[in-house]
């Protein structure tokens, strides 16, 4: 039944499309019968299936509309534009419902008495149309002449029945277990059966087209793109050994690849008209809601591009239609002073070349005003006045993109404000287009964009780093430059962000390993900055090498890097490696940001970061081992799993589970744990480096969300404190702890994974020292620990060496500040970059931490922001670290 | 094999199509599909239906003029038409019967309404 009304719902949309578009032809040429008779017959169809359906309230509207329209073909009704929009209101309406019918499934309750009315009125004082009563029920006589509705569904149900009934196969819709007695005239399944389904339908007429589900065709995309990178696979392999007996078939292979590909993407292409089918009515009702005539002219409107793009472009494309009609185009008096023909003109035109899209939006209105967009400029503080001075009429009517920039004088009911060029210039560039302006005083603005013909294949640079190959969409890509310490061009440091002076101009940088978190850079490497531009943003992304431009399938990313900013998809290389495909916009955020456009937002990010509010994060709470609640963070737990008592095994003195083909350790988190026998165990797992744990605990209570500040810390090994969490005391856990009760060796192996950078940590407090050296690991820090500041020396007489001493500043027997100072005067530690991590963070604080010797000072009472600050601080020591070796360098 | 009477719905509506395919197979006959009254008379150039189930308002073709053109094919057999129609005016009905249907539907039927005229016509017995 939902399939019938889906199908439906399809029908009838594209029908409202259509008369949509043929009532504003319509209105301007009432003489021509077809149009009419055309648009009487799509209203009348709907309302005859409504009828079939069962949906009085969508009938009894379309019935009104019908009405009107039959006086208009009978010569009983004059066409004005009040008619029309009165038909237009009930093809509105209709689409209402059909909107809330595709969400809810059926018709929805309420009452279109007033619009009827109304429609009733302009009709000639006929009698309003009734709503039909409740449908007659169980009246099978043949209900002629009579207005109502059956009772579809019934029918419907039997109808389903009988097809159940009749057919061979079981389908999946039928019952187990006989039909009961079906309807009298529905005839023994037996005799049925020589007739099956496909049989019934073989000779329709109507094949030459069907409808096919999106999803079934990208489906058929992503299997011919694999298809394609098994095809280069298998060339590659072929080039190498030459003449072989696969030679020609396998040519053959190719060939018919080649246009296997080229059918599918045929068939994702739809007309750009689909785009445009809107856009006759928006003029029409703008025209005479402001009183122009505004003419709007369409070439091209069979012109195919990709659904996708398709998508994109609609939106901005009626933006643009609209701001010519309702801001380019003069009414009427204003056109005719200016010698101009009254009736103003948009015209769209669509046409291919050369691999792309273009797509033109002209008017022949008043044109944009150069002289108030400069002042605009300037009063909204997009650029100074000096910096106008020295531009060129094109290069100001540029700021029309900007964000923040609106022309219209008025804020109409039509173009309003809030999406602007900017947004139209955003999406458009997302799908790689680009979009010209060109504008000329009292003659009209012309726009002119470029879109590539599909998004499925694009073209993108290979670059790698940290051994892992990336590609990024060339269409982003600006330029290639080569940096290393020694020559002319290399990377320097600004406020800690990485930038590239590039012909006089800074460009901020973004390091490809640094944002993804993989290995840390090297240094002295030489290496190269991708020249990216986003939008007006354009910046560098830092990487090891550069391979060269290969055309890419686009796959979409899968749902669990979805969180991710920095991926848009990923694809199959000629060499049969997966890679991921970078998304500049998502890089460009993480670039430093320095032109004056983005210093606002990097201002409210620092805002939320200092803030009061913070970043909230999830937590999960649960129960174990008596005593308060625990929490622990969300983001940390792999899964969730309640398992069987009895899967759980016992080896050695310690639990464990199965699980795919591992052993999953167990830890209860009360060491007091009683094993239970039978029923579930909830269990938290935690995953690192291919490694899992599961936490043992006795009842997994909720999710929340909250701010986490821990109020008192706790000497309990497993626990970091107690904090407030969701309104409830909680303990919060140290899973870290845990963790090295699964594998003593746990931190150890991550550390090993990646270069080993030795941490010493010095603090009084285990709950610190507990919270702190966890974090350092996770940023491959290998971390040694000291309770103060003569424990810290014991292990300089030791001959141990550190890249980076953390300290407390208060602790007994030896402060920090006392420790910096023989750190300092003494050579073997006196470079080793010093970070003070105190409660007491006021200036003098600060500044007495300093000159003992510290170089960064980080809070601890932030504890929110603990982690980042703590990077940010080895972040620039490791700056400061670089610098200073550098200048021995040169010294 | 093939012995059981085909039927050919003539609708624009593709949702009255398959509602009315739907009935009709339900009762045990074959059915074929046209989405305007010139593709039914391109249907009916190269298989010949026993029955036509004709939808009076049409883009292409209408239902009047499909019905004319099928009669002036003098197709053989002679196919039983059945005309569909929500304008229940005695002139359209008579319209129609003069251009040569059998027999006339109101809009919208349900499975009694098409099984009371394919028994009327002969096609089904009443069981």
């Amino acid at each position: 039944m939902d399939d019938l009304l889906q199908e439906f719902l399809a029908e009838t949309t594209e029908s409202l499309a259509v008369l949509d578009v043929e009532l504003v032809r319509f209105e301007r040429e009432t003489s021509d019968v077809t149009i009419l008779s055309n648009i009487f017959r799509l209203m009348h169809t709907i309302k005859g299936t409504c009828g079939f359906l069962g949906l009085p309230r969508l009938g009894a509207v379309a019935h009104a509309g019908e009405n009107i329209l039959g006086k208009f073909r009978d010569g009983e009704l004059d066409v004005t534009p009040r008619a029309v929009t009165l038909i237009l209101k009930a093809i509105d309406r209709i689409r209402t419902l059909l909107a809330e019918m595709e969400s809810t499934g059926a018709e929805p309750a309420g009452s279109d008495a007033e619009l009827i009315a109304e429609i009733d009125a302009l009709a000639g004082g006929e009698a309003p149309v009734h709503e039909p009563d409740a449908a007659p029920v169980e009246d099978h006589a043949p209900s002629f002449g009579d207005g109502g509705f059956p009772v579809a569904a019934e029918l419907l149900a039997e109808v389903a029945e009988a097809i159940i009934q009749q057919s061979d196969i079981p389908s999946p819709a039928a019952k187990p277990e006989p039909v009961p007695a079906a309807p009298a005239a529905v005839p023994a399944p037996e005799s049925a059966s020589p007739a099956p389904q496909s049989e019934t339908k073989e000779p329709a007429t109507t094949a030459s087209s069907i409808r096919v589900n999106v999803d079934v065709i990208e489906n058929l995309m992503t299997l011919i793109s694999e298809l394609v990178l098994t095809r280069n696979q298998l060339m590659q392999t072929q080039r190498v050994q030459k003449d072989n007996e696969f030679k020609v078939p396998l040519q053959r292979l190719s060939h018919i690849t080649s246009d296997l590909q080229d059918g599918v993407t045929r068939m994702r292409m739809q007309p750009i008209g689909n785009a445009w089918n809107k856009l006759p009515r928006i003029v029409r009702d703008l025209a005479v809601a402001t009183g122009k005539k505004i003419e709007l002219s369409m070439q091209g409107a069979e012109t195919e591009l990709d659904r996708q793009v398709l998508e994109m472009i609609k939106d901005p494309l009626t933006h643009m239609v609209r701001n010519s009609a309702d801001h380019g185009i003069e009414d009427g008096a204003r056109r005719l002073a200016a010698g101009k023909p009254e009736t103003g003109t948009i015209a769209l035109n669509a046409y291919h070349e050369s691999g792309h899209i273009f797509i033109r939006i002209a008017d022949d209105g008043r044109g944009l005003d150069v002289e108030r967009i400069r002042q605009k400029a300037i009063a909204n503080g997009l650029a100074t006045e000096a910096a106008i001075a020295g531009m060129n009429e094109q290069q100001i009517l540029q700021f029309i993109f900007r964000p923040g920039f609106s022309t219209a004088e008025k804020v109409t009911s039509v173009s309003g404000r809030g999406v602007g060029m900017d947004v139209v210039r955003t999406n458009i560039e997302r799908i790689g287009g680009t979009i010209e302006l060109n504008s000329v005083a009292g003659r009209g603005t012309t726009f002119l964009i470029k879109i590539p013909l599909t998004l499925a294949i694009v073209s993108a640079l290979i670059v790698e780093a940290a051994g892992q190959r990336f590609a990024i969409p060339q269409l982003n890509v600006v330029e290639l430059v080569g940096v290393s310490n020694h020559s002319e061009v290399r990377i320097e440091t600004i406020n800690t962000s990485p930038v590239l002076r590039l012909r006089d101009r800074l460009l901020p940088l973004v390091s490809l390993r640094g944002a993804l978190g993989l290995e840390a850079s090297g240094t002295g490497h030489d290496r190269f900055v991708v020249v990216a531009q986003m939008g007006a943003h354009t910046f560098g992304i830092i990487v090891d090498r550069v391979f060269d431009t290969e055309e890419i399938v686009v796959k979409p990313v899968a749902p669990i890097l979805r969180g991710t900013r920095f991926y848009v998809g990923n694809t199959i290389l000629g060499d049969g490696s997966v890679i991921m495909i970078l998304d500049p916009s998502g890089l460009s955020g993480a670039a430093g940001q320095i032109e004056s456009a983005d210093a606002e937002s990097s201002q409210d990010r620092r805002a939320s970061s200092d803030g009061l509010g913070g970043d909230q994060a999830s937590f999960l709470l649960f129960r174990t081992g008596g005593g308060e609640l625990k929490a622990i963070p969300l983001e940390l737990v792999s899964r969730i799993e309640s398992l069987e008592a009895a899967t759980i095994e016992n080896v050695g003195g310690r639990h464990v589970v199965q699980y795919r083909n591992h052993l999953v350790p167990l830890v209860p988190f009360d060491p007091a744990h009683h094993w239970k026998d039978d029923g579930r165990q909830d269990t938290l797992v935690f995953s690192d480096n291919g490694r899992s744990m599961g936490l043992v605990v006795d009842e997994v209570v909720d999710i929340v969300r909250d701010r986490m500040a821990i109020e008192l810390s706790s000497a309990r090994p497993g626990l970091l404190g107690s904090a407030i969490i969701a309104g409830k005391a909680v303990d919060v856990v140290d899973i870290g702890h845990f963790l090295t009760q699964a594998f003593t060796d746990w931190f150890e192996v991550v550390a090993q994974h990646k270069s080993l950078r030795h941490a010493l940590l010095v603090d009084d407090s285990p709950f610190f020292r507990n919270l702190v050296t966890p974090l350092l690991a996770s940023d491959n820090w290998k971390v040694a620990t000291a309770t103060d500041g003569v424990e810290a020396l014991k292990l300089r007489e030791d001959g141990r060496q550190f890249d980076v001493i953390i300290s407390d500043i208060e602790m007994p027997n030896m402060d920090g500040l006392a420790l910096a100072g023989a750190i300092r005067n003494d050579p073997r530690w006196g470079e080793v970059p010093l970070i003070a991590l105190s409660s007491h963070a006021g200036d003098d604080d600060i500044q007495a931490g300093h000159e003992a010797g510290f170089d960064e000072y980080v809070a601890k009472s932030d504890q929110m922001h603990l982690p980042e600050n703590l990077a940010r601080a080895l972040r620039q020591v490791a700056a400061r670290g670089q610098n200073r070796a550098e200048l021995r360098r040169a010294s | 094999m093939n012995n059981k009477p085909l039927c050919l719905v003539v609708d624009d509506s593709r949702v009255i199509r398959r509602v009315a395919m739907d009935i009709i197979s339900s009762l045990g006959l074959r059915t074929a599909e046209a989405e305007h009254g010139l593709a039914a008379v391109e249907f009916c150039g190269t298989t010949v239906p026993d029955f036509v189930l004709l939808d009076w308002n049409m883009p292409e073709m209408d239902g009047i003029t499909c019905l004319r053109s099928l009669r002036a094919m003098d197709l053989n057999p002679r196919p039983i038409v059945v005309m569909c129609t929500t304008e229940n005016g005695l002139a359209k009905i008579r319209e129609a019967l003069e251009a040569g249907a059998d027999e006339y539907i109101m809009k919208p039927y349900d499975r009694d309404v098409l099984l009371d005229k394919l028994v009327q016509v002969g096609l089904v017995e009443r069981a």
